[in-house]
């Protein structure tokens, strides 16, 4: 608090001591900062506890966003027999019972049998089940209206069988009764195991982070995160930044402020013709394969036809975009220096080389921390350029965390998106930018940026 | 200053390194009012067929509903971002808030923190509330993503007002809000200029939320239309057709970008200089 402000201000409101005062809350900025916080808890806060939540799942386009079924599949009794279930209980739960009730016949008149024969069905069977369908023919084959050809009388037979299989139920007591019913001799712990299986909706497991702990596939791309992330800031962002910066301090003001603004094109351009300017620089037929073919230098689809050629395109197509922002805040940095130090060694005959090596780098060491740790943030997370170029091609030797996290759940041809997978990937890249955003805010002096305001009723 | 240093070895690196943007960019124009014939470098014939897909919608779809779209989109976002964050700039600048300490750290965080891998949970919760598939959801997805660094700016561009503008008016009886209103507002119109300019352009240049949030939308951006161009030619790229739309769609962007360079220059570095 300003010692300045509070003789003035507070001591005409108030006539304690100002430091003493704890100035009062103001509902104003309640209300000023509620609309911001509405959209920050929706779109911030609540995905980033979502994506802590949906982890732990095994949420996928199979299991549906919304609450899963109940459902006994052929497949599903396999894999409990697989899993050690008694074929004696998987016997029971798949096998068709017939009954002849107001729902089955329901359903075989709306399947197009005979009215007449229906109507000497309900009156013999009505309310009776039998355990076999063979039975069940055979006494069909007895009435006087039943239909002639055998096939006919097999079909009409067949829908009067209920069976558990590839029924539909919304709650586990639902299709614990019905298993009840039809396959009495089960125990309660079996049925509870199947009902238990037959849940089609997500669950809660840990098998995501299982899966990323011990498949290879992990070990790569944390690999090709890394090499894209350090290529990247070494090379552009920073080297890149810096090179341009310190040439164009040195070169005339119409001239530097060309270049600064030729290469802050690239951040300006929209991303989707920014690779349509890079697959047109490197594709087969584009600009540089057929500079290479002229000089009879070796030809192809560089941004997708080698594993080599590829990262070179991916690293230098980011790098080109970051150079950008190392170029601004260093040539800000660089206008800082006093300019008595830059005569002063010219005076004394210090080379260029000299002038840069003794008197601005020395002097570029915040800047530079600044922005590698700006940047490795936004280079670990960013795939927009990556998706739209090589699409983490040839094969997947270019794909990066953040790529592959995003595809895992949100875009991929195979159809089913592994929301949870995908939930787990960001979960990692979001703790990991917390981190880094913390520590990066310890290091560039937050208690400064956080210093109380001036004038507070 | 360095008078007695060479020029000519500076402008001939600067120039090889920037050889290959210039390049592109050159080819970029070029190539929008010419064609090259098939293998050869340089175009030999001047045309304007390239931007025929002004008025022949076959060409490369409806690109006037489109730009009306993007331009609905980036507006949207200036009407989000710009009042939002000039309301809470104000408040984390000068009002006593609880947990004041609390809020600004976290806006700091979030301004740091990598917004895209939120995408899938920003998913779940568009899913939940319905407006997945919208145009609504992208514009408030974007715009709140967007809060963070728009709160930080315009924090920035208050706490540079002299507070004894903001005194005086106290003093002198006006509410607190007649102050905001009436007197610092006025001050900080660069700062809103600046913040409006930057939500534009990020919702004109936006791919990856209409793409991902709303593949289904009716609203086709140009961006999105841009990439199907794209996609949907395997065979035979006509870049020269892709580039013209695409200088097409960059116009507004040059233009603006011209018109506010240097108000842009001064908070492009991540926005700590206010």
């Amino acid at each position: 608090m300003s010692s300045f402000a509070d003789p003035t201000l507070e001591g005409a409101r108030s006539s304690r001591p100002s430091r003493a005062r704890r100035a009062p809350v103001s509902r104003l900025g309640l209300i000023l900062m509620a609309p911001a916080m509405l959209l920050l808890t929706l779109f911030f806060f609540l995905p980033v506890a979502l994506t802590g939540v949906f982890a732990f799942t095994d949420l996928s386009t199979s299991t549906g966003i919304g609450r899963g079924d109940y459902v006994v599949t052929p497949n599903l009794l396999r894999e409990l027999g697989d899993r050690g279930m008694s074929s004696a209980d998987l016997e029971a739960v798949s096998r068709a019972s017939v009954t002849v009730d107001a729902e089955t016949i329901e359903r075989a008149r709306a399947a197009g049998v005979d009215g007449r024969f229906l109507d000497d069905i309900e009156g013999d069977f009505l309310g009776r089940s039998f355990d076999a369908p063979s039975d069940f023919e055979r006494d069909l084959r007895r009435l006087r209206t039943a239909p002639r050809r055998a096939r006919d009388l097999k079909s009409a037979a067949a829908l009067f069988e209920t069976s558990v299989l590839n029924q539909r139920f919304t709650t586990s007591d639902g299709l614990s009764a019905k298993l009840e019913t039809l396959a009495p001799e089960v125990t309660p712990a079996a049925r509870a195991q199947i009902v238990d299986a037959s849940y089609t909706g997500a669950r809660f497991t840990t098998e995501n982070f299982e899966r990323l702990a011990t498949q290879k596939e992990t070990a790569r791309l944390v690999a090709n995160t890394f090499l894209y992330v350090g290529a990247t800031l070494s090379l552009f962002n920073v080297g890149l930044g810096l090179f341009l910066a310190v040439v164009l301090f040195y070169t005339p003001k119409g001239m530097s402020s060309l270049f600064s603004t030729l290469w802050l094109l690239p951040r300006i351009t929209p991303v989707v013709l920014y690779a349509v300017m890079w697959k047109w620089f490197t594709w087969e037929g584009g600009f540089l394969p057929i500079l290479a073919e002229q000089v009879g230098l070796p030809s192809f689809n560089y941004m997708k036809g080698s594993v080599v050629t590829a990262w070179a395109t991916m690293i230098t197509l980011n790098g080109f975009i970051g150079a950008s922002f190392g170029l601004i805040l260093f040539s800000g940095a660089l206008r800082a220096i006093p300019v008595q130090q830059l005569w002063a060694s010219e005076v004394d005959g210090a080379s260029r080389w000299q002038q840069v090596r003794r008197i601005i780098l020395p002097q570029m060491r915040w800047p530079i921390l600044f922005v590698t740790a700006y940047q490795t943030l936004s280079l670990l997370s960013s795939y927009e350029q990556i998706w739209l170029t090589t699409n983490g091609g040839p094969g997947r030797t270019t794909t990066v965390w953040a790529l592959e996290a995003f595809k895992t759940a949100l875009s991929n041809y195979t159809g089913n998106l592994e929301y949870g997978m995908g939930a787990a990937m960001a979960l990692v890249l979001v703790v990991v930018g917390l981190v880094l955003s913390l520590i990066y805010l310890r290091l560039f002096k937050f208690n400064e940026l956080v210093g109380r305001p001036k004038i507070e009723i | 200053m360095t008078r007695n240093f060479a020029l000519f070895p500076l402008m001939v690196v600067i120039i090889l390194v920037s050889l290959p943007l210039m390049t592109m960019y050159g080819f970029l124009i070029l190539d929008t009012f010419t064609d090259a014939p098939p293998g050869e470098l340089w175009p030999d014939e001047f045309t304007l067929r390239h931007w025929r897909f002004l008025w022949d919608m076959s060409a490369a779809g409806n690109v006037w509903m489109a730009t009306l779209n993007t331009a609905v989109l980036a507006l949207s976002m200036v009407a989000v971002v710009v009042p939002v964050s000039s309301l809470a700039g104000y408040a984390i600048s000068r009002l006593n808030l609880p947990y004041r300490r609390f809020f600004l750290a976290g806006i700091l965080v979030m301004h740091a923190f990598p917004a895209v891998t939120l995408l899938i949970g920003v998913f779940f919760v568009l899913k939940f509330t319905g407006l997945y598939n919208t145009m609504i959801g992208v514009i408030l997805v974007k715009g709140a993503l967007m809060l963070p660094f728009g709160i930080w700016i315009m924090k920035g561009f208050y706490d540079a007002v002299p507070w004894e503008i903001e005194m005086a008016g106290v003093q002198d009886g006006a509410s607190r809000l007649t102050v905001f209103w009436r007197l610092i507002v006025p001050q900080v119109k660069p700062g809103l200029v600046a913040l409006s300019v930057f939500a534009f352009l990020d919702g004109w240049g936006e791919y990856l939320l209409p793409r991902v949030l709303a593949p289904g939308s009716e609203m086709t951006v140009m961006s999105v239309l841009l990439n199907q161009l794209i996609a949907g030619d395997d065979i035979g790229f006509d870049f020269n057709l892709f580039k013209t739309v695409g200088v097409f769609y960059t116009l507004p962007v040059i233009a603006l970008f011209v018109i506010f360079q240097n108000r842009l220059m001064t908070i492009f570095g991540g926005g700590t200089k206010g």
